[in-house]
């Protein structure tokens, strides 16, 4: 019997993980998407935006093609760097990052695209490399907007299911991520103990949208009704 | 200050059915770039800065070539060396004045360092100010700010878009008039970007009108920014003296003011200002009345004596520019050039109301 408090602290460490992945090349592909004017970006555009759009199965599906034990992908990390990705922690790593890419991509374009280019333009005239302006003119403007969408791309991390199941199966202890337990309960019949862990779901995600709400200025109070909290 | 031009270019640049195809040669000191907005002065700018790449052509500051098509060569903005004021500062907001002064100078290398930015904020008189966000500022104090900023980077050139735009008549007097002070004590050569003839007139050592991308004059201020006004009129242009000055007597209890401008001084109404405080003087050209001979029994309180140095007729309008001590410029009509004879090397006597005089402190 696995407990609620291991599922959740691997729920949690799976999707941290992934955030962690998620923010350093949503925020490069993020940059490109809106800074840079050249052919063929709206292949990238599309590929970003595509996990939104198929059912999470056949990414599952494409993961398992990709890292499976039996593909020449999935043989030679296992050969040389002794890693597999199918069936492992990893992969439930890997789905919920890719599920949870197009969230923060898009919300980093929102937010990037919201600074001010002569900002940007002006720093570089003042003698700033471009990865200095992105650092210090860039990403201290946009802060807000890349956190709210980096709690959304971990939110989305946390309730991943269908990939998951897919590529890193549904093993307790190692791949049972939270969705996946309640998953399971139900389909035993103890719909007692998934209430415990629907309830931590539902707790998670009202809080980190709360946050996220907040961070994009969502929130409204009573008094100043119509009147958005924070800046922008 | 040397002879060799500081700037020259030569560059075309197509886009959206617009093509911009100037040539231009600039010495120390201050270049205007006059000209009605559309009409390329930004875009010229910033193919000077590398924020925009011209279609083909040639950019070098000081014989070091930063843009040329046929060598292929297109240096990063952040290697060319120039700074550029933005129309409204663009200050970034995240960080203090001082911060904004420090961003440029701590990444140019210490060995290339000339302007202290403690020297840059005193010499701009913002010292009061630069611990606070952009956002708490006026208008005027972050367009200073934001010349500071450029000039703590070292630069070879400074470029400037429109730096008195939005500001009313005090602000801006007080822009320019630390702009002055920048080419007097800095000697970094400026192109100055602006469609208003006074501040022109008052800034500039050399002015180029540019019109539907191309240059369409070149010369000295009186003459190209004069030549130009006619066009600017339909954009509410009007012809305004800006002139540096000391007050001489504050006035007060049915006393008028005096400024001295000059060789010249002119009757105010009671100011504000202390005696031997600097201000700057506003006359209107229109405001100014010539006559050949000494008025007599005439409420104006200004009448001056001098001698005609041009005459510049534009479209049934005539600005004539008359050494009364001081430069100063009067509007006409193109009749009254005939019928009282003006011309170069005519005696005239100017003569103007005590109240359409604006002095502001600078």
């Amino acid at each position: 019997m696995i407990s609620d408090w291991s599922v959740i602290l691997l729920s949690l460490r799976v999707s941290l993980v992934a955030t962690a992945l998620v923010v350093p090349v949503g925020l490069v592909v993020a940059w490109v998407l809106v800074r840079k004017r050249m052919p063929g970006l709206f292949i990238l555009d599309l590929l970003v935006s595509l996990p939104l759009a198929v059912t999470p199965v056949v990414i599952g599906y494409a993961l398992l093609s990709v890292f499976g034990q039996r593909s020449p992908v999935g043989r030679f990390l296992e050969d040389t760097l002794g890693v597999s990705v199918a069936f492992t922690w990893l992969g439930a790593v890997l789905a919920s990052a890719i599920l949870a890419f197009p969230l923060a991509v898009r919300a980093y374009m929102v937010a990037i695209s919201g600074v001010d280019t002569r900002l940007e333009s002006a720093a570089r005239s003042l003698g700033a490399r471009p990865l200095r302006v992105f650092a210090t003119i860039t990403l201290p403007l946009a802060y807000r907007g890349i956190l709210a969408g980096t709690l959304l791309a971990f939110v989305r991390a946390l309730s991943e299911f269908g990939a998951t199941i897919m590529i890193a199966g549904n093993i307790p202890g190692q791949t049972q991520t939270i969705p996946l337990a309640i998953f399971s309960r139900i389909s035993a019949g103890r719909d007692g103990a998934a209430l415990q862990l629907v309830v931590v779901a539902v707790v998670l995600a009202a809080l980190s949208i709360l946050v996220h709400n907040y961070l994009v200025g969502r929130v409204r109070t009573g008094e100043s009704a119509g009147e958005a909290r924070g800046p922008r | 200050m040397s002879a060799a031009p500081a700037l020259e270019l030569a560059l075309q640049r197509a886009y959206s059915g617009f093509t911009l195809d100037v040539s231009i040669k600039c010495g120390p000191g201050i270049t205007a770039i006059f000209g009605p907005s559309g009409s390329g002065k930004t875009t010229t700018l910033n193919c000077v800065a590398g924020l925009a790449r011209p279609t083909r052509g040639r950019i070098a500051l000081g014989g070091r070539v930063l843009f040329s098509s046929e060598e292929g060569i297109n240096l990063s903005p952040e290697r060319r060396r120039i700074g550029y004021v933005f129309q409204d500062g663009a200050l970034f907001p995240h960080l203090t004045g001082r911060e904004n002064i420090l961003y440029g100078y701590r990444i140019t290398p210490p060995s290339e360092r000339r302007f202290d930015p403690g020297d840059l904020i005193q010499l701009l008189g913002i010292g009061h100010v630069v611990d606070r966000r952009p956002g708490s500022l006026s208008g005027g104090e972050q367009r200073r700010v934001g010349i500071a900023r450029a000039l703590a980077t070292s630069p070879n050139l400074l470029l400037l878009d429109e730096p008195l735009a939005g500001l009313d008549l005090r602000m801006g007097g007080v822009v320019m008039s630390h702009l002055r002070r920048v080419r007097a004590e800095l000697g970094i050569p400026m192109l100055y970007v602006s469609h208003d003839v006074t501040s022109v007139l008052a800034l500039a050592d050399d002015a180029i009108v540019l019109a539907g991308g191309r240059v369409t004059a070149q010369g000295k201020p009186s003459k190209v920014a004069l030549e130009a006004v006619a066009g600017m009129r339909s954009e509410g242009g009007v012809l305004e003296n800006v002139l540096e000055g000391t007050v001489a007597d504050s006035g007060g209890d049915n006393r008028p003011g005096r400024v001295t401008v000059g060789n010249a001084e002119f009757v105010t109404a009671p100011l504000d200002a202390t005696p031997g405080s600097a201000v700057s003087v506003y006359v209107g050209a229109a405001e100014i009345i010539l006559a050949r001979e000494r008025p007599v029994r005439m409420s104006a309180r200004n009448i001056l004596p001098g001698r005609i140095l041009e005459v510049w007729s534009v479209d049934g309008s005539a600005y004539v520019t008359v050494d009364i001590g001081t430069h100063v410029i009067s509007e006409v009509t193109a009749a009254a050039v005939g019928e009282l004879g003006l011309a170069a090397g005519v005696d005239v006597f100017m003569v103007f109301k005590s109240t359409s005089i604006g002095v502001v402190e600078s």
